[in-house]
């Protein structure tokens, strides 16, 4: 197990210098490898540079946005989750009925909406006809006085839930085909059609699932986190996403490379943990 | 799993038959049908709009401007500047599918060579291929696209290059794992062993069992792409006002969602309906391919 | 996640002391801009930067007059309490500085704290200065030739040529503390988080891009203006569609500029729409610099025939008055141009063809507009339409959008900088409230870029002896005629493409009580309270 980890950590090593190579080439006309090496250095010192529109430390700026972006994302994964296991688990166990042609229609509708757009109607539903909910902003204070409150969690009820689709329905196309694929086994075949206990085949199903979905989740995770622009532009929701159209219209480069950054690093650690996660739950399953 | 996959279907020995098996499994398959109805639809009508579309997509009235759906004359509505809906979101489908199609059929076809040469030759072309990939791919998608277009600046040319580069990585990688799996079936390995030149068996024996797969694989990418190029527009990194393009429409339309909320989603629905289309016709395509199914 | 909160304490510590009766509440106000505008002195983000975070923290040596509705704003004596221009040396200025002001600090204001803040924006050697707020107030007082404290409460300035207009020009410079900046470590970054001025309002704390929080400044020198509120909260909401929906659901009491379209929705629930004229003009700068396609009149004149402002007030729901020149109509220096302001394809198209324009040769080419942003109105549905209307005569334009801070910044750079990017035009909106701002910054020569904001490169003799003329004019009367002829000749050379003037509108909610909207750009807030 420690000799896989290491040899996953060696894999993502190379990954890791040739995305920091890209970033650096984003915004540098003229690759110079001695000012490479500068970047990094300072880069690794927790250095992102200033901003060039504010003379703010560009850390400090995606330092904030980095935490309301996670909070969303992590919020509309554990939605996403928890709705495409459902939507997965039951139309692959009903496989063939009018549930499952349901359950597989919601999940591709998942994968299939634009989901800046479905933001808009969800805010045209709720904040402009039922006046429900607020269509834009992370509450009264902004994120600098987030409260687990009512007045700022309603803020984040219509962004989350646009964004989990996306997961949703990955997540439950994945769970309906695993399903799908353990009850062919044959003795669960043999047990279902003996009638034997459903719950026992329940768990067995989940505990053969579980690791494959889980790491569908974490992966799913970071995409979110990192394509998180377009709904915090719908939102107006000031996380990373956000900072990133400003940067790119404020043509600010040393905000705009430092956020792909970190947002990259970010993705391929991420990588690396449901690797290991996963194969610690599943030893049979390492992924080369 | 979805690699496992297809290279499941890639290992299949093609029988001469295949190809209108699979065929007629899929004219059998109603929801496929509909979904390649849909989408011969949409290209007869981007092809067609100047014929079709009952206004001018750049001409507008301020007298009229956003009238609701069911206006006498303007049965989708109008939009901010008083040009007809209906037109503009036919003209609309020519740079959406455009925008979305192309990047992944250059990418199909920049991804299928990288992929199948590194899984063909194997060894240190593949690892150094490979690796370079994988840096592409440890960015996630729609990060990749908007960084790259952010970098080099709005415009239909450079969309399409960033949405490009975002899908030549995933094909290469599905490319390459089908290539490896192809390659260590016995009769690969025999025509290598016999001396038939290097060429010769990847145009005779690979390409045969492999291009199918990729093809299935990259045709569930046009959803994607479809969904990134509008969105790219919806940012004001794609196309430039004054051109029709759906993503480019929602963006300047959503000004108006407190006066025609539903005029306004229009071109949305545009988009889903499309996205929506190719997505069930990858998967009907696939189960058509697998055997097992 | 508050990084910026060291005021939090002084503002508990002031509401402890505050009884609940005079308690006049929190006024939350959604901006234009994108990011909350530079804290330090001279602010940026454009004209509503000054408005909410120049003249709220700090003052100017002379101010503007924001008590009247009904007439536009004059001048009046600010940190300056007086000042007088030397009869035989008109280059010569002598201010009184206000006695007894003080910072927010508690430090003292005198004549050579002011001589510092013009080092900070002038002087490239001194320890202060500051190229953030050197960038932003430069451009603004190019009048400025030198300067000393000639006693504690007596500064000098001499101009570098006769000129009446720099009182008009000091009003837009915000006096900083000398003392704070010494005692945050000599560094502006540190002073932006705890900046300290001499204006009616203390900034407490703010969060980069999402808020900023000022309470009153109870011991401000003109006890008139001390705020009623408890509060005052700036949150950035670049979007119309943001704003309208930050009122709607009560996050917000005010927005600037809503969303046309929405005006009536809000006038249904109840919010107070207002509207005023102020000297505003909403333009394209074209640019003069060598392979403009705009160094030909006849292609200025064209584009200015082929906008349609009526239909433009049609899309702006009214919210406009169109423009017959680059002064709004009726204004005192219009004077009579000949060139008349309206639709006319048929004539654009003829001189675009005498231009040389046509199938063989299409007119093509690129203008830089923003989303959003002070005194922008609606920009991106505005510019396609006249994209359209301009379309229609025969003139293909490209867009290129960039942030308005940013756009700013390319103003500022001019038209040859690579900033620029080859576009040969630029929507730009104009303060216009005096000669310098209405006139001279635009095309005065020794003003193009990077010494001033011509950023078009303009040069032209016969205008620069007309700006040499009110320069010279002391009587009012006198340059007043002058200033006709030079908007008689912006009008009838067509050096700008005129558009239409914004009407400053705002959308209040129904508990924003006392509230007078002055004929400027700037508006006081301290009359106002909040309904419970």
């Amino acid at each position: 197990m420690l000799t896989y980890i290491a040899k996953r950590l060696l894999h993502t090593l190379p990954v890791a210098f040739g995305v920091s190579i890209v970033c650096f080439l984003l915004v540098h006309d003229r690759p110079l490898p001695v000012q490479y090496g500068l970047w990094v250095l300072t880069t690794l010192q927790g250095d992102l540079g200033v901003s060039i529109a504010t003379g703010r430390p560009v850390a400090s700026e995606l330092w904030r946005a980095l935490g309301n972006t996670l909070m969303l994302a992590v919020l509309a994964t554990f939605i996403g989750f928890v709705l495409g296991c459902l939507f997965g688990f039951v139309a692959g166990y009903f496989r063939g009925s009018w549930l499952d042609k349901l359950a597989s229609f919601v999940s591709i509708i998942g994968v299939s909406v634009p989901h800046y757009w479905l933001g808009m109607v969800l805010v045209i539903i709720f904040s402009v006809q039922l006046n429900w909910l607020p269509a834009t902003g992370a509450g009264p204070g902004g994120s600098a006085d987030w409260a687990w409150d009512w007045v700022h969690v309603r803020h984040l009820i219509l962004p989350a839930v646009t964004m989990s689709v996306i997961p949703m329905g990955i997540v439950a196309r994945t769970v309906r085909a695993l399903v799908a694929d353990i009850l062919s086994q044959e003795f669960i075949v043999g047990q279902r059609a003996k009638g034997l206990l459903d719950l026992g085949v329940f768990r067995h199903v989940v505990k053969n699932a579980a690791p494959t979905a889980l790491a569908v989740m974490g992966l799913q995770l970071g995409y979110l986190l990192g394509g998180s622009i377009l709904i915090e532009t719908v939102f107006s929701w000031p996380g990373t996403g956000f900072l990133l159209g400003q940067a790119i219209f404020q043509r600010d480069l040393p905000l705009l490379q430092g956020t792909i950054l970190v947002l990259a690093m970010f993705f391929v650690a991420l990588n690396l943990i449901v690797d290991v996660v996963q194969t610690m739950l599943d030893p049979r399953v390492q992924r080369s | 799993m979805t690699a496992a996959n297809l290279e499941a279907i890639a290992k299949v020995e093609k029988s001469p038959g295949y190809w209108s098996g699979v065929l007629r499994r899929i004219a059998r398959d109603p929801v496929a049908m509909f979904a390649l109805c849909v989408i011969v639809a949409m290209i007869l009508m981007a092809v067609f709009a100047p014929w079709i579309a009952p206004a001018d997509p750049y001409r507008g009235q301020m007298l009229r401007r956003l009238r609701p759906i069911g206006t006498a004359g303007f049965p989708l509505g109008t939009d901010e500047l008083g040009r007809d809906m209906l037109t503009r979101l036919i003209y609309g489908a020519r740079l959406s599918l455009m925008m979305g199609v192309t990047p992944v059929i250059i990418a199909f076809l920049i991804g299928s060579a990288i992929g199948i040469t590194a899984g063909y030759v194997g060894g240190k072309l593949n690892s150094a291929l490979m690796r370079t990939i994988d840096v592409f791919f440890a960015f996630p998608s729609v990060l990749l696209a908007i960084a790259l277009s952010g970098a080099l600046g709005a415009g239909i040319f450079n969309g399409l290059l960033s949405l490009t580069i975002v899908f030549i990585p995933p094909i290469a990688r599905i490319a390459e794992s089908v290539t490896t799996a192809v390659r260590k079936i016995e009769y690969v390995e025999a025509a290598r062993a016999s001396g038939a030149s290097g060429f010769t068996i990847v145009r005779v024996h690979v390409l045969g069992n492999v291009i199918g797969p990729i093809f299935v694989y990259a045709t569930g990418l046009i959803s994607v792409s479809l969904i990134l190029a509008s969105g790219l527009s919806f940012l004001g990194l794609g196309v430039k006002p004054p051109e029709p393009e759906w993503g480019l429409m929602l963006n300047t339309l959503r000004n108006a969602i407190y006066v025609q909320p539903w005029v306004a989603a229009l071109p949305g629905l545009m988009i889903f309906i499309t996205s929506i289309s190719f997505n069930l016709l990858s998967d009907g395509l696939r189960s058509a391919m697998d055997l097992k199914a | 996640m508050k990084i910026f909160d060291l005021g939090a304490i002084a503002l508990v510590a002031s509401l402890g002391f505050s009884q609940p009766s005079l308690a006049q509440g929190v006024l939350r106000i959604g901006m234009t801009a994108a990011d909350i505008p530079l804290t330090t002195g001279q602010p940026d983000q454009g004209g509503e930067g000054q408005r909410f975070m120049g003249l709220t923290v700090y003052d100017a040596l002379v101010h503007w007059d924001l008590t009247r509705a009904d007439r536009p704003s004059t001048l009046i004596p600010g940190l300056a309490a007086s000042w007088t221009v030397d009869a035989s040396d008109k280059t010569k200025w002598t201010f009184k500085i206000r006695d007894g002001v003080k910072f927010h600090d508690g430090s003292a204001l005198t004549a050579e704290a002011v001589v510092w803040n013009l080092d900070k924006l002038l002087k490239t050697d001194a320890p202060q200065f500051d190229q953030r707020q050197a960038s932003q107030g430069r451009s603004r007082i190019p009048a400025v030739g030198s300067y000393r404290a000639v006693d504690a409460l007596t500064l000098e300035i001499i101009t570098r040529a006769p000129d009446a207009t720099l009182p008009y020009q000091l009003a837009w410079i915000g006096i900083s503390s000398p003392a704070q900046w010494e005692k945050v470590g000599k560094s502006w970054q540190e002073f932006a988080k705890t900046p300290s001025g001499t204006g009616p309002w203390k900034l407490t704390g703010f969060t980069p891009r999402e808020r900023a929080e000022l309470v009153p400044n109870k011991d401000y020198w003109d006890k008139t203006r001390i705020p009623k509120l408890d509060r005052m909260v700036l949150i950035p909401l670049p979007e119309p569609n943001a704003r309208v929906a930050a009122l709607r659901s009560g996050q917000v009491d005010w927005i600037e500029a809503p969303a046309p379209d929405a005006v009536t929705s809000l006038k249904g629930a109840g919010m107070q729409v207002i509207t005023n004229a102020y000297p505003h003009n909403w333009t394209w700068h074209l640019s003069s610099a060598e392979g403009s396609p705009w160094n030909d009149v006849r292609v200025r004149k064209a584009a200015n025939l082929a906008v349609d402002r009526e239909g433009l007030k049609e899309l702006l729901g009214g919210l406009m008055i169109p423009a017959e020149g680059f002064m709004p109509p009726g204004h005192q220096w219009f004077g009579k141009p000949s060139f008349k302001l309206k639709r006319d394809l048929a004539e654009a198209r003829k001189l675009l063809a005498e231009a040389g324009y046509g199938p063989a040769k299409p007119f093509q080419t690129k203008i830089l507009i923003s989303p959003s942003g002070s005194g922008q109105m609606q920009p991106l549905p505005m510019n396609e339409f006249i994209q359209q209307n301009l379309a229609e005569a025969g003139m293909k334009i490209d867009f290129e959008v960039v942030e308005w801070n940013t756009l700013i910044n390319i103003w500022r750079a001019g038209a040859r900088h690579e900033s620029s990017r080859g576009a040969t035009g630029m929507n730009y909106s104009y303060f216009i409230q005096d000669p310098f701002t209405g006139f001279m910054r635009h095309l005065q020569c020794d003003l193009q870029p990077p010494a001033g904001t011509n950023w078009g490169h303009y040069c032209n003799a016969d205008m620069d002896k007309l700006f040499n003329e009110v320069r010279n004019t002391f009587d009012a009367a006198a340059q007043a005629k002058v200033l006709e002829r030079i908007h008689e000749k912006y009008v009838d050379d067509a050096l700008f493409l005129m558009v239409t003037h914004d009407v400053n509108a705002r959308a209040l909610s129904p508990k924003v009580r006392g509230f007078v909207q002055a004929q400027n750009w700037f508006q006081d807030f301290g009359t106002i309270t909040m309904a419970p």
